[in-house]
């Protein structure tokens, strides 16, 4: 069954986007992470226009991150302070973000900047997870059923350094005191990733929240989901006005792909151990990255490809 | 008023000149023709349309040359990718004016066997005379010499995948029954966007354009997708504010349909 897709200018088959989101849903209900950072590279691969995946992508994260946040916000997980002060650095982020998107397309190395900075953040964050949960398996085969003794304090030092940072303030959900320019940097970063990548970026900030600024976990991904709808709705919003690039039917499809397949996967969860979920998040991550990395380096089939247009679409 | 007279005549010729430049004028016969439509819309499932023409030859046994082309031109921007280190990344832009958006041609037999290589310009017939035609200019990069031919090339194979631009000289394609009736059919590919496409017939004998007719097709969305593409387009702010609000009453939706969903 073909549909057209008015924004990307093409007639796709509906079950594979369908299939597409169901995977990526399927994935991130089994490993508890959003799916962004799958999305958007498994839609280039099936012919989406870079650009439009990224900005759809975007789009259909403020619905699947929503009901995660809603669930959160009555289970009084968000911190709400921390969760504004990240957020105004996500809109910042998010608003440089799409500008340079604009300046990148019409460079035409929109596409080339896009892959390294994936290749760059999931190289790092799926070797670091393929590490840490390789030694965690070995640990555990080693001492048996005793139990892994988890390492709370991580990143102390850098925890203290932040904590010396002026503009101090109290966060009474985290019970934290400590400054808000980290936050903020943080969120500005992250803004503008979730511009170029069309990532919500969970998997950045909420081990930042954790390790550096030191909130407890469960408020940690509270508040990111909070401010994950909030930072993906400006992305969104801003790329409809600058880029003309979001296509709204691909992202109700990829949402419908997605909620169906998140059952599948948290029920598939259950049965797995952490660390073996942690470690097929790993390779899956490392896969992708060796894929983009060979787009980059190997001699391309076509040595010349059309630019976007002024205004997007066709 | 002798001068004025000369010059009025003159003028007069000039113009006479001009009217008879093109090839295409009065002096042939019109081609009657007919497409099995005239309006393609796109709505949700559309995924191309194949449309079928018929024709009367003017000149019995003459021979039919079809063109299928987009009515306005367009302009496109073409990345060139060089290697940079060990990437590939785009090093230079051209900017491509006056190539058809869309380019198809049928014809019964080999079209150099029908007319000579100028006709062919002349008429812009074939690959040749489109490449005649467009001019490109270059706006980041450096140039070089063979940068002509291979923008050309990268834009013909563009054009070729999407089912865009293709040539298909074969009688079993254009048939002409008894060398009068012609019949055939275009295959209008999904990313042949909305506008107004022409198809034009010329009929040859023994290279001499005897006879020509015209058809306008016209593509448009309709229904939901022709509004998404108005509204992203006309009104982007509204536009990003419903899919937000979309989007956030969906997910709120799903969340309660499927209990806690705590997935993001």
């Amino acid at each position: 069954m073909e549909i057209y897709l008015p924004i990307a200018g093409m007639s796709i088959n509906f079950f594979l986007i369908l299939g597409v989101g169901g995977l990526v849903g399927f994935l991130s209900g089994l490993f508890g992470v959003g799916g962004g950072f799958l999305l958007t590279p498994l839609m280039m691969m099936i012919g989406i226009p870079p650009a439009v995946a990224a900005a759809s992508d975007s789009n259909q994260i403020v619905a699947a991150a929503s009901s995660g946040a809603f669930a959160h916000w009555r289970l009084g997980n968000v911190d709400f302070k921390m969760g504004l002060i990240i957020l105004a650095g996500g809109i910042t982020g998010g608003t440089i973000g799409v500008q340079f998107v604009k300046v990148l397309r019409a460079m035409g190395n929109f596409e080339f900047v896009m892959k390294v900075v994936y290749v760059l953040m999931l190289g790092l964050v799926g070797g670091a997870m393929f590490i840490e949960s390789w030694r965690t398996i070995r640990r555990s085969r080693r001492a048996g059923a005793e139990a892994v003794a988890e390492t709370s304090t991580g990143g102390g030092g850098l925890t203290r350094l932040f904590n010396k940072l002026p503009l101090k303030m109290h966060f009474h959900r985290s019970g934290l005191h400590t400054s808000a320019i980290f936050p903020f940097a943080i969120g500005t970063t992250v803004g503008i990733m979730a511009a170029l990548l069309g990532v919500g970026g969970g998997f950045i900030m909420v081990p930042a929240m954790i390790y550096i600024i030191g909130m407890p976990t469960i408020a940690a991904i509270g508040t990111d989901l909070f401010q994950i709808v909030l930072t993906s709705a400006n992305v969104t919003l801003q790329q409809a006005i600058v880029n003309h690039t979001v296509d709204l039917l691909l992202a109700l499809i990829l949402l419908g792909g997605s909620s169906i397949g998140a059952q599948f996967g948290a029920v598939a969860g259950k049965r797995l151990k952490g660390e073996q979920i942690r470690i097929l998040l790993a390779i899956i991550v490392l896969a992708l990255t060796v894929k983009l990395f060979l787009d980059l380096v190997l001699t391309p089939s076509d040595l010349v490809s059309l630019a976007p247009a002024k205004g997007g679409g066709h | 008023m002798k001068r004025l007279v000369i010059l009025c005549l003159a003028c007069s010729l000039v113009c006479c000149w001009a009217a008879s430049a093109p090839a295409v004028t009065e002096g042939q016969q019109k081609v009657i023709t007919a497409a099995s439509k005239n309006l393609v819309e796109i709505g949700l499932s559309y995924s191309g349309d194949k449309i079928f023409f018929f024709g009367v030859n003017p000149a019995p046994g003459s021979d039919v040359v079809i063109r299928l082309t987009a009515e306005k031109e367009e302009t496109v921007k073409l990345s060139v990718k060089g290697k940079v280190g060990p990437f590939w990344m785009t090093v230079k832009q051209y900017e491509v004016t006056g190539s058809p958006f869309i380019y198809k041609i049928h014809t019964n037999k080999p079209l150099s066997q029908i007319i000579s290589p100028e006709t062919a310009k002349e008429l812009e017939l074939g690959y040749d005379a489109v490449r005649h035609k467009m001019k490109m200019h270059l706006v980041r990069g450096e140039a070089a010499p063979e940068d002509e031919g291979i923008v050309w090339q990268g834009l013909l194979k563009i054009k070729e995948q999407a089912n865009l631009y293709n040539i298909v000289e074969d009688p079993k394609r254009l048939e002409i029954a008894e060398g009068q009736l012609f019949k055939h059919y275009f295959r209008f590919p999904p990313t042949a966007t909305e506008g107004r496409y022409q198809v034009e017939s010329f009929c040859f004998h023994k290279g001499e354009l005897v006879g020509y007719g015209k058809d306008i097709i016209e593509i448009k969305k309709i229904g939901l997708e022709n509004w998404l593409t108005q509204t992203s387009q006309n009104s982007p702010v509204f536009f990003g504010i419903m899919a937000v609000v979309i989007a956030l009453g969906t997910g709120l939706l799903v969340g309660v349909i499927f209990g806690k969903g705590g997935h993001h």
